[in-house]
């Protein structure tokens, strides 16, 4: 049976992945990824060896036992994923950084150093199917609804497929931390981690505030209703998200929204509900885990992670995708993923850079 | 070593890293066996259990005291090699403090992380000045430097016996002799060097001299610290009075009695040993040498204890990746000290001795009691075939 590296966070999910392919006859190492430093700061010391993530995974990998290693990727994580976390809300975007993480870091690396080490596939717990094929691979969403990750995985090399395994994407939450009981792991009563992991704070904006120092999306600036008439003041727009409706103040007739973000002017845009809606999505970094689409394709668009799919039309694809939408969608987010499905199966995604609320202007993205 | 059944490796591991710890052995399990059970009395205690302790406890201070040339009153049982560096370093500054004197603290740039740190703490606490001496392959140590950063003192001086990432013996005796009319007070961490190379204090004039139990197959978490009679440590915890108040607490007299044992053996063994671990070391630095381009032998320019065998890797992108392809080979070794959260940090004794922005990997394979020359043959072809299939995904 060929030899199978694990990506265990030190979670449920990826310890019962790991059990799983145990069970199955796979030779399988755990690995866990050591994307940032938790204690890094000047009282605590230079080192990590006592991150909880990776204790429970060398506990958990030593109750299967299976051998476990930390692979330090926080040079390329700090490039590819934090620089760019900062840099998207530095632009007034609301940056997605686990899907940057998953098409670029972890993914990429680990089948790099999986390879090197004679091992021929790669696995994880995330909730997704992935089907094998003579000829391809269909990445498809996780059957727990409630618990699908495939909006995270987009961004997968589209040749890494053949190489991946998920085993618990087959099951519901509650059979993996059943699952996890029967077998006594250490992780089995585990909370779910909702925090981005790089940010062990909970706000992102200290985060951001100790990358960027001073930078003018910090700076107050005001609050605008679309024509111009400014409502209020906010602290920085980097604290903002399409969509959101705290940190605006009161004092309005009817609830007030976030629907645009002008890191030019720095400029809040404001409006009311209805005003959330639009028709017409552009996503650029397009990576595709099937054949593109073609124009006047209908396809199930997911604009958020646990957002309900969504039918489109694609109107343009060329180095952008441009969608429209069958049905206005509230809050679309530039910097958040678009990803594409048809049915249950992953046909790929790209990065939302902008949403209009009238039907294209598209001729303005056609290229020659 | 359970994991081996899963099927990674059909054969039996290969242990070459006696330099992290060795096992116990049995000589020393048998005379710890009494004091763990039978005579497990507090060696404070007026009564008959206690006195059965406190022999047995002062026994082994003699006997550590014979091995290293030392008198017992000049013997503190501790409980680790970092507990005993600290406790030198810092005890040391300590009792300067106390007389009201500001110390310095001298330091290779390749001493282990307990003198290291313990000197970085003082001098963020601002309890002491560091200096610290390069120490480069070509230039070897500059006594000069060593002697001038002494003055006007007083002054504490760590230089290692044996260096543990390398195997590179240090020029103690040299220091020592440089010292000579300085306010300087020398310290050795000989954690790697007791059993590897001849160490004596009344041959070599250290003042303070730190050692492990379980590098030389005694017990972990044992340990002593040497002080020399006229140089005084400030004790760093408090408590009763035992050790001398330099170390409170109950003592482990097993520990003690097994890192006697341990001790004793290893200074006795320490020639022959020598011969055998330093043929093994050669045979290996041999093959590899032949066999694989692209590969230095670290230190080589140095005198260097029979035990070690550190070699830079080029053309490997992480070292780390280098010991985790070997684990899976059933080669167990280490890169420079291990960090359990597998850090990629560059060692700080390669970057000493051949800068910070080395393109080398390094593994540190180590041999020991059990080590036969086909654990080395099957390591020379593991590690050929590990590096040049690593080199290929590059």
């Amino acid at each position: 049976m060929s030899q199978v590296l694990v990506a265990m966070s030190g979670g449920v999910d990826s310890s019962v992945a790991a059990a799983m392919l145990v069970e199955s006859g796979y030779d399988v190492v755990g690995v866990t990824m050591k994307t940032f430093c938790y204690s890094e700061t000047p009282n605590h010391g230079k080192t990590c060896c006592g991150l909880d993530g990776i204790t429970d995974a060398k506990r958990v990998a030593a109750g299967l036992g299976i051998p476990h290693y930390v692979f330090d990727v926080e040079e390329d994580f700090t490039r590819d994923v934090i620089d760019d976390f900062v840099r998207e809300y530095a632009r007034g975007r609301t940056p997605n950084p686990c899907v940057r993480c998953n098409s670029n870091t972890k993914f990429r690396d680990l089948m790099k150093r999986g390879q090197a080490l004679g091992c021929d596939r790669i696995a994880s717990g995330h909730y997704v199917r992935i089907k094998h094929m003579e000829r391809s691979s269909a990445l498809l969403r996780g059957r727990d609804q409630t618990k699908d990750q495939s909006y995270f995985l987009w961004g997968l090399p589209v040749d890494l497929l053949p190489h991946l395994l998920f085993p618990v994407g087959e099951l519901t939450k509650d059979m993996v931390r059943a699952h996890a009981q029967s077998l006594g792991l250490v992780t089995a009563e585990k909370p779910e981690s909702q925090e981005i992991c790089f940010v062990p704070t909970g706000n992102y904006r200290d985060l951001l505030r100790g990358r960027l120092e001073s930078h003018p999306a910090l700076d107050p600036g005001q609050i605008v209703r679309r024509d111009g008439q400014v409502i209020g003041e906010h602290a920085g727009y980097a604290g903002f998200t399409v969509g959101q409706r705290k940190g605006l103040g009161g004092g309005f007739t009817e609830p007030m929204f976030v629907l645009d973000i002008l890191p030019d002017t720095r400029e809040v845009v404001v409006g009311t509900q209805d005003e959330l809606y639009q028709d017409t999505v552009v996503v650029e970094e397009l990576n595709w885990l099937t054949d593109p689409p073609r124009i006047g394709t209908a396809v199930l668009v997911q604009l958020r992670y646990r957002a309900a799919p969504a039918s489109a039309t694609v109107k343009v694809l060329n180095d952008k995708l441009i969608l429209a939408l069958l049905e206005p969608q509230a809050a679309v987010t530039p910097g958040q993923s678009a990803v594409l499905f048809d049915g249950d199966r992953m046909i790929g995604g790209g990065r939302i850079t902008e949403a209009a609320p009238l039907p294209v202007s598209v001729s303005d993205h056609l290229l020659p | 070593m359970d994991w081996l059944s899963t099927g990674n490796v059909t054969m039996d591991p290969t242990y070459l890293d006696y330099a992290a710890t060795t096992p116990m052995r049995g000589e020393v399990r048998d005379d710890m066996n009494a004091y763990l059970s039978k005579s497990f009395g507090n060696p404070s205690s007026i009564h008959h259990w206690g006195r059965v302790a406190e022999g047995a406890l002062e026994q082994a201070r003699d006997d550590v005291a014979q091995a290293l040339g030392a008198h017992s009153s000049e013997i503190s049982f501790v409980r680790g090699g970092t507990e005993s560096d600290n406790m030198a370093i810092l005890g040391w500054c300590r009792a300067q403090k106390l007389e009201g004197q500001t110390p310095s603290i001298v330091v290779t740039a390749v001493e282990h992380q307990a003198v290291l740190e313990a000197a970085m703490s003082a001098e963020a606490l601002g309890e002491a000045l560091v200096t610290r001496i390069e120490v480069s392959v070509e230039a070897g140590i500059d006594l000069d430097t060593i002697r001038k950063s002494t003055s006007p003192g007083p002054a504490i001086v760590s230089v290692m016996w044996v260096n543990n990432e390398t195997g590179l013996i240090l020029p103690v005796r040299n220091v020592a002799n440089a010292l000579d009319g300085t306010k300087g007070i020398l310290h050795s961490d000989a954690a790697q060097a007791i059993g590897k190379v001849p160490v004596n204090v009344c041959d070599t004039s250290v003042d303070l001299l730190s050692a492990t139990g379980h590098k030389i197959y005694g017990p972990k978490g044992t340990g002593i610290l040497f002080i020399r009679d006229g140089v005084t440590v400030a004790p760093l915890i408090h408590g009763g009075g035992q050790e001398r108040g330099l170390r409170p607490g109950t003592q482990d007299v097993a520990g003690a009695v097994g890192f006697a044992t341990a001790m004793k053996l290893a200074i006795k063994e320490q020639e022959p040993e020598a011969v055998r671990l330093k043929r093994l070391r050669n045979r290996m630095e041999l093959a590899l040498s032949k066999q694989l381009t692209g590969v230095r032998i670290n230190g080589c320019e140095w005198a260097r204890a029979p035990h070690i065998l550190s070699i830079g890797v080029n053309g490997i992108d992480d070292g780390n990746q280098l010991l985790v392809a070997l684990d899976l080979e059933g080669i167990a070794v280490s890169g420079g000290s291990a960090c359990s959260s597998g850090a990629r940090k560059s060692s700080h004794v390669i970057a000493a001795l051949y800068g910070t922005d080395d393109p080398h990997a390094t593994v540190r394979f180590s041999f020991g009691h059990g080590t036969t020359d086909q654990d080395v043959d099957h390591a020379v072809t593991a590690t050929i075939s590990v590096v040049e299939r690593l080199r290929v995904a590059v």
